[in-house]
């Protein structure tokens, strides 16, 4: 019991920490089930491409000495070019992949995500790199580590949770408050009725996967800046998992995205430090199992209602 | 229903080569094997390219400068490429192709234990059974499960691990951390390191990383939490970097208030950077050695050879592996040019017998294989995190 509650504090920062990645991911999952009633099974993989455009940005600030820049500002273009560029991928994909089969067979564009999916993953290990690619983070930003009683987290943690929380703020408001959020809302809820009411629904669908694909871009750069190495597999495991938070919260609720990537982080974080380390990864999957078999809809979801 | 039609084909095939073996004009052509193979297979790109690259170029470098020798009697040997990417079931894919083709002689590889026990039996029933030299396969399965087909120019688990363990008690560590990979190899390893500490009366907590895991928050809490003063981590390497520099982060500093002894692919001085110096004053050791580390005109004219043919930074990037491939290929190219030639064929059971049978002239001087295929004396090296490079500190002959 000591032991439990002498480590509970760091546990659950830690928890909290990798939960707001998942929740960032789990947010592009939910807005395009929301609106598309599709899984973006690519969505993983934007999320590796923004963080290797990241890195990529990094290395050239860094090792090739371009350092007439001064670090916050190559951050700064870290998270634009990674946001934007992973934003324009997930619109071309849309484009590309799932507009040709928007009124096809409901399973043919969940068939093109995952090969849209093994693409983007064969493509970086191709033609970027088959090993793990450093960022070089310390360069970048600093190596400041913060002390609360026993509890210890970088800098780099706390811009993680920060800004991911940040932005989650910012979409819903987004989706919530502005004219373009109610055309989301209204695509969501029937895509039919809202051309009628002249709404662009091409247009909707477009936006909203950039916002989706950019806040995967995000989540690769603030990913890259923790934990310093990016690599062509990332988006994998770490988009099975988004998709558990975002189907614990309710798939489709923006605001049940966001609890169930925290909520996640957190337990993968306890059953990893008081159980073992070895459950971690089948816990998830259980944690998955369970909501769908007990409450299908999710924590926060209302069938087939109110949705995004 | 396929069977018979392959013997057809082979006996064909035997026919045809026959019959120009009879006509090629006597003396040493009748020596002269017509077609000479071997695989070179390991991970060569995947999430363990990382050792698998530098052993594929050492390999090629292996056939060129055999060739350029003389090859089999005159015969160029033609290396093929196999990239399993750490992964039984592409390996056996690959292995297919081979086993159906009698003029592929032997496999230098593979190199992942997991992978060579999911091959093995295969290449073990194949007809005629296909031999492999590995560079870097330790697990002690590897060679234990009473096959002929199985060799390796490296030391085993079971001597690593107590050597690891040995170390970091000499050392002085009062309390280890043990963390494996999931992997038949990383596991296996650690096993035999818990045992000699268990036995020695050592305190450890058992954990393990996954492959490709970059957050090891949870793990770093733990690791305080128990009070350790070394971490011991069998891995093939990936996982390394994320987890020293986050444990720097966390206030766990290797060579101050905590140790770090990391096994083969951890033997990589690409790791400092990527850990962006977090790994300086780490501790690795390696079941084979590192040409740029041991003395011996032959070991030191390889390192001068390999940057010449890959660039003068290449040894720095070829991984834990580039000197042990080197020699896994010349042990098997010897065998199979001390095979005798029939009819312009050198048969793979004639090369098995002579990989038993024979000693072989390697960049690490003499080599001799065990009746199990386990090389005679293999040594385990003890390498420490200094600067950019490993540089050898200590050897432990196995």
């Amino acid at each position: 019991m000591d032991y439990f509650l002498q480590n509970f504090p760091q546990q659950l920062v830690n928890g909290l920490e990798a939960g707001s990645l998942y929740a960032l991911i789990a947010l592009g999952y939910t807005l395009i089930y929301g609106i598309l009633e599709m899984l973006n099974f690519a969505h993983g993989d934007v999320y590796m491409v923004g963080a290797f455009l990241a890195a990529g940005v990094a290395g050239v600030f860094v090792h090739n000495e371009v350092a007439a820049v001064p670090a916050g500002l190559a951050v700064a273009l870290m998270m634009v070019l990674a946001m934007g560029g992973a934003g324009l991928l997930g619109v071309g994909i849309e484009r590309v992949a799932y507009r040709p089969l928007r009124n096809a067979n409901r399973l043919a564009p969940l068939i093109t995500a995952i090969g849209v999916s093994l693409f983007l993953e064969s493509a970086v290990q191709v033609w970027v790199s088959p090993a793990p690619v450093l960022v070089p983070s310390n360069a970048l930003v600093p190596q400041t580590v913060f002390h609360l009683g026993n509890v210890v987290t970088p800098l780099t943690g706390v811009m993680l949770f920060v800004v991911a929380v940040a932005l989650m703020v910012a979409l819903d408001a987004f989706v919530f408050r502005t004219r373009f959020g109610s055309a989301m809302r209204a695509t969501a809820q029937d895509r039919e009725a809202a051309t009628f009411m002249g709404i662009d629904v091409d247009r909707v669908i477009m936006v909203t996967f950039f916002l989706a694909s950019a806040l995967a871009g995000m989540g690769g750069v603030l990913f890259g800046l923790r934990y310093a190495s990016v690599d062509f597999f990332m988006g994998y495991l770490l988009g099975i998992k988004a998709f558990t938070a975002a189907v614990i919260g309710g798939i489709g609720n923006i605001r049940g995205a966001m609890v169930g990537g925290l909520l996640l982080g957190v337990l993968e974080s306890l059953v990893g430090g008081f159980i073992s380390s070895q459950f971690q990864d089948s816990f998830v999957f259980l944690a998955l199992i369970t909501v769908l078999l007990i409450r299908p809809q999710g924590l926060f979801g209302q069938p087939l209602a109110d949705r995004a | 229903m396929a069977q018979p039609r392959i013997l057809v084909l082979i006996a064909m095939a035997g026919v045809g080569l026959a019959a120009c073996g009879g006509t090629s004009t006597g003396g040493a052509a009748a020596n002269k094997p017509d077609k000479v193979q071997i695989a070179a297979e390991g991970p060569f790109t995947g999430d363990e390219a990382s050792i698998g690259a530098g052993a594929l170029q050492a390999i090629q470098l292996a056939v060129k400068d055999f060739n350029k020798a003389g090859g089999v009697n005159g015969t160029q040997v033609t290396l093929l490429v196999w990239d399993d990417q750490h992964s039984a079931q592409v390996a056996q894919t690959l292995q297919a192709q081979g086993i159906s083709d009698p003029t592929v002689l032997g496999i230098v590889g593979p190199m992942n234990s997991g992978v060579v026990l999911g091959s093995v039996q295969g290449l073990q029933s194949a007809t005629p059974p296909l031999p492999f030299v590995s560079e870097s396969a330790s697990n002690v399965k590897v060679t234990d499960s009473g096959n002929s087909v199985a060799h390796r120019v490296n030391a085993r688990d079971d001597a690593q691990g107590p050597a690891d363990a040995k170390f970091m008690i000499d050392q002085g560590a009062k309390k280890v951390y043990v963390m494996d990979a999931k992997s038949d190899y990383s596991t296996g390893l650690a096993d035999q390191t818990q045992a000699y500490l268990a036995s020695h009366n050592i305190p450890y907590q058992r954990d393990q990383a996954k492959a490709g895991q970059k957050d090891f928050s949870t793990t770093i809490t733990k690791i305080k939490a128990f009070g350790a003063d070394w971490v011991y981590f069998a891995d093939e390497g990936p996982e390394a970097a994320p987890f020293v520099s986050q444990m720097k982060q966390s206030g766990l500093t290797i060579g101050q208030n905590i140790q770090f002894l990391g096994t083969d692919g951890e033997e990589d001085s690409s790791i400092i950077t990527t850990s962006q110096g977090a790994y300086d004053g780490a501790y690795a050791t390696n079941i084979t050695a590192d040409p740029a580390g041991v003395s011996g005109s032959a070991a030191a004219a390889y390192v001068t050879a390999f940057k010449a043919e890959y660039g003068p930074d290449s040894v720095s990037k070829a991984g834990p592996f580039y000197g042990s491939a080197y020699e896994a290929a010349q042990a098997l190219l010897q065998a199979i040019k001390n095979s005798p030639v029939n009819n312009g064929k050198i048969s793979r059971a004639d090369v098995i017998s002579h990989l038993a049978s024979d000693t072989f002239t390697t960049i690490f001087g003499s080599v001799k294989f065990d009746a199990k295929g386990d090389v005679t004396g293999g040594g385990i090296y003890v390498y420490k995190a200094t600067g950019s490079s490993m540089v050898v500190v200590k050897q432990v002959s196995g």
